[in-house]
């Protein structure tokens, strides 16, 4: 069922079993778990089924401290979420990723990787990748070319990345949400205020408001909140009537810990044999396309070496080519760009296709010099993070101010990965590697195209204890009944890779775990 | 410490017979070391300036008979490599690394490098 929130009269109250809050990939995931159920579902999106500049504002927010690009150019408000600019890249978390490493303060999950395994088998189907595959000698392809890189090594190895289509959500499961017979979907239905009982331990209900300034109200036996994971953490803390930092804030916690991960150009390879050495597992051939590799830090490497976990794309060009880090590459010009492009129905060529065009190797032959770009996690750091701006946005809601912060660990990482994997190249002869100059200066010196990746993690992190986390194992508020949280915001640390197969998989074990204990 | 007799005789043994290895392999070694391999990777204007990076940041072998006698001492205990390369590979495996101009190379491979770029262009 589907109803456009516009059309229905002020103060109108709507009840369900569950209301997810956020029609993204995880809420849409969660929602289509319970689809031909007898549980009633709410699942309230702010925005419409098509992009809208006005609804788009509403994610306008703040930046203080490290150069960050506008927020409502990062994630997306309407059906399907961020889904629909999301360029598709997959790949498992480690276990290391999930362990409490007593190298990285404040990092280890209330879960391990085996909990998340099967959900990990579900996840690969709804993304619509090839397999739930991850070692490099399951993707030789039929080719014999296609090899890892230092395949005896005790430091490196090599990473697998998938590339969904992409699967964008809002178009695949439209269908399926809308024709459902109990999953109720909402559009324009901005939430505005997640109302709790007088104690603040139960959610009674979310208060909705839509432009032309009507008020509704959703009220359920359990909630989701899956915006994302900066509107998440906003939402909770302007939810302030009842307790004055916010719902489930009674630790000073939400908000904090915002993470991305590093993707930045760092490096450069030469190959001492470029006809003998084969290095088609690395290549990207495309979205939807032929997995790649990437080169790694092996978890023994990360312990002996005390550093966080990196991987490192490996790309044919020419020497001194002027790479650019995902921020400069994709600017919020750019991505505007690539959505008329996608929207007029990818006619031509991308946007960037000269750009990258003017990469190409110019050698004659096996090319010898390759860029090595980092995508690494950064360290959780309390001091990253969202509060509250004091601006308000068009529905009187206070936006989001970012204050995005790294550490002298995650620099640290990043130049000990080149000098292991330089060693590495060395040793076996396969090359030399090359390291930029600013990887050298000190540990808190960054370039001005310091970059992410627009991955936003972290803001409502998971832990047993509620001194340590917003949430517990199951996604849960600590301390609010019936409250819980879709989504990248409870990662408490962000992995090496890009965080959406992980989190579609999380919403499956949040979806089993409401199914269980409801 | 004590050597035992056993082990005095492997060790004499090991000296003699590497002693012949290098001396058989001087005229190659010499060779190797007028050619880095980096050369080939790099370019041999990259390298010369590899080299004089090094140089600048190691005076304490700043000239060619210096640095071949560094390249020399690195070989160290190591008694039957055959080659210059068989030492850099050695570096890289134990961790014998420096960075120059951003490149991680064997100390070895760094030395050959300035001993390059003291060499007529």
């Amino acid at each position: 069922m589907h109803t456009d929130a516009r059309t229905l009269p002020n103060g109108t109250v709507l009840q369900a079993d569950l209301c997810i809050v956020g029609a993204g990939a995880s809420g849409i995931t969660i929602a289509r778990e319970f689809n031909n159920s007898p549980v009633k579902v709410l699942l309230l999106e702010g925005g419409g089924f098509d992009f809208d500049p006005k609804m788009q504002e509403l994610y306008r927010g703040d930046i203080v401290g490290l150069p960050y690009f506008p927020l409502q150019a990062a994630a997306l408000h309407y059906f399907g979420g961020t889904t629909n600019h999301w360029a598709g890249w997959c790949s498992t978390y480690e276990p290391i990723d999930f362990t409490k490493r007593e190298w990285v303060p404040h990092s280890g999950w209330p879960i391990t990787r085996a909990d998340l395994d099967p959900y990990y088998a579900v996840a690969t189907t709804i993304v619509d990748l090839k397999s739930n595959k991850w070692d490099a000698l399951d993707w030789k392809e039929g080719d014999a070319d296609r090899v890892p890189l230092l395949r005896d090594s005790k430091l490196m190895w090599t990473k697998m990345w998938q590339f969904s289509p992409p699967t964008r959500f809002g178009v695949k499961f439209r269908d399926e949400i809308v024709k459902s017979p109990n999953v109720h979907l909402y559009t324009n239905a901005n939430v505005v205020e997640v109302e709790a009982n007088e104690s603040v331990n139960t959610v009674r209900s979310v208060r909705i408001r839509t432009f032309d300034g009507k008020e509704y109200h959703a009220r359920a036996k359990r909630f989701v909140l899956a915006c994302h994971t900066i509107q998440n953490a906003r939402l909770l803390l302007a939810s302030n009537a009842q307790a004055k930092a916010g719902l489930g804030n009674d630790n000073d916690l939400v908000g904090r810990f915002f993470m991305e991960h590093f993707e930045m150009p760092c490096g450069e390879l030469a190959l001492t044999d470029p006809r003998a050495t084969k290095t088609k597992l690395y290549e990207f051939v495309g979205l939807g396309s032929t997995p790649r590799g990437e080169l790694a830090t092996t978890p023994a490497a990360q312990r002996e070496y005390r550093i966080l976990h990196g991987t490192a794309s490996v790309e044919a060009g020419n020497y001194g080519d002027p790479v650019k880090s995902t921020f400069q590459a994709l600017d919020s010009g750019m991505v505007d760009r690539l959505r008329r492009w996608a929207d007029s129905g990818r006619k031509g060529p991308p946007p960037f296709a000269a750009e990258f065009a003017a990469l190409a190797p110019k050698d004659k032959g096996p090319p010898r010099f390759y860029h090595l770009t980092t995508r690494q996690e950064q360290a959780p750091n309390p001091d990253s993070r969202v509060t509250l701006s004091t601006e308000k946005d068009a529905l009187g809601v206070p936006r989001a101010r970012l204050d995005w912060r790294v550490t002298p660990l995650d620099k640290h990482s990043m130049r000990t990965f080149y000098q292991l994997l330089g060693r590495e190249m060395g040793r076996t002869n396969t090359g030399r590697v090359q390291m930029k100059d600013w990887l050298m200066s000190d540990d808190m010196s960054w370039p001005s195209f310091i970059s992410g990746g627009w991955h936003h993690m972290g803001t409502l992190r998971m832990s047993t204890d509620p001194k340590e986390g917003v949430t517990d194992s199951n996604c849960r508020v600590h301390g609010i009944s019936n409250l819980y949280i879709g989504g990248a915001a409870v990662y408490p640390t962000a992995g090496a890779v890009n965080p959406t197969l992980t989190l579609v998989a999380l919403s499956l074990r949040l979806a089993d775990h409401l199914k269980r204990s409801g | 410490m004590t050597l035992d007799r056993r082990r005095f005789l492997q060790l004499t043994a090991l000296g003699v017979i590497g002693s012949v290895a290098e001396t058989a392999c001087a005229p190659e070694k010499a060779s190797a070391l007028a050619h880095p391999r980096l050369v080939e990777m790099l370019g041999a204007e990259r390298v010369r300036q590899l080299g004089e990076r090094y140089r600048a940041a190691t005076p304490a072998e700043n000239s060619a008979e210096k640095l071949r006698d560094a390249i020399a001492r690195g070989g160290g205990l190591h008694l039957f490599r055959a080659s210059v390369d068989d030492q850099i590979n050695d570096d890289f495996s134990n961790g014998r690394t420096v960075v120059v101009d951003g490149w991680i190379l064997s100390v070895t491979e760094a030395r050959q490098a300035a001993l390059f770029s003291l060499s007529p262009a």
